[in-house]
């Protein structure tokens, strides 16, 4: 009972989240409800017996990503720049996307939602036949994340590095390599 | 319960994705429906974990992609940000060329 509460509550804020991702005119706003999807989206790991998981998306994504995705709208203006002229003088497509953009959306998503139902036609509603285990698992996830995994935890923390250093790299400001040499 | 909710929210989640990023003409927007595609993947790998075998390697592999996420994230906006400094727009159609 508990369970299927939860699961009702996340999945809403998942969905309902998700399309207002898509359909909001402003872009920080899109961003707020992303973070109210990907809460939802923890509330399911949560009903899956995925605590760690949980744990682990709100701090990466909701403290981290969403953060860092704000700082880079305000950095470039947000959303304030609604005219934008191509290099030729036409005006183009409004940065939010107009009706044209929405309806090639719509004719993808029509397709997308015509495969994905053929593909899960035969998918059973009726209950799981998993026999729950109540062992936790963020010891279980350690030991095979420090085991059989250990080469991907490697070239993951290398990864990340490298990322780390890249971004800095790119994002310096444009004058100083100039100035300096 | 059953893996069906899971699953239909997480394709949701990734029609939802697709729209968003067909539909936005802003970079960061695009970014965000890249954000909704992995965390519909990561669901997928985390339903099917526990319902259809009990190993945790599902798990580990959700962990991995939102590590891979994070990375992304940060690389792709330090891109956004050096593209308006060099271009004053993040608008998709003015990055046609690759040489400023």
């Amino acid at each position: 009972m508990l369970l299927t509460t939860i699961f009702c509550l996340s999945a809403f804020l998942a969905v309902a989240g998700a399309l207002l991702v898509t359909f909001s005119k402003n872009l920080i706003h899109a961003c707020v409800y992303l973070l109210f999807c990907l809460v939802g989206v923890a509330g399911l790991y949560l009903t899956l017996n995925a605590e760690f998981l949980a744990a682990t998306q709100l701090v990466v994504y909701v403290g981290g990503v969403v953060v860092l995705l704000l700082f880079a709208m305000m950095l470039t203006g947000g959303s304030s720049l609604n005219k934008v002229m191509s290099r030729f003088g036409l005006e183009s497509t409004p940065l939010m996307g107009n009706w044209r953009t929405y309806l090639m959306g719509g004719v993808a998503a029509a397709l997308l939602i015509a495969v994905l139902g053929n593909v899960l036609r035969n998918l059973s509603m009726g209950s799981s036949t998993v026999t729950e285990k109540s062992i936790s698992s963020v010891e279980q996830i350690g030991v095979k994340l420090l085991t059989d995994h250990i080469l991907a935890f490697e070239i993951s923390s290398v990864l990340l590095l490298g990322a780390l250093v890249g971004a800095a790299i790119i994002s310096r400001p444009f004058r100083s390599s100039e100035s300096e040499n | 319960m059953g893996i069906a909710p899971y699953i239909i929210v997480s394709s949701i989640l990734f029609v939802c994705g697709i729209v968003v990023m067909i539909a936005r003409k802003n970079i960061i927007g695009i970014l965000l429906g890249i954000e909704l595609i992995l965390n519909a993947a990561a669901l997928n790998f985390v339903s099917f974990t526990k319902f259809s075998n009990s190993n945790l390697d599902g798990q580990v592999f959700a962990l991995f992609i939102i590590l891979v996420a994070a990375a992304e994230a940060a690389v792709g906006l330090a891109i956004v940000i050096r593209f308006f400094q060099i271009r004053e727009s993040i608008h998709i159609d003015s990055a046609t060329q690759l040489q400023s």
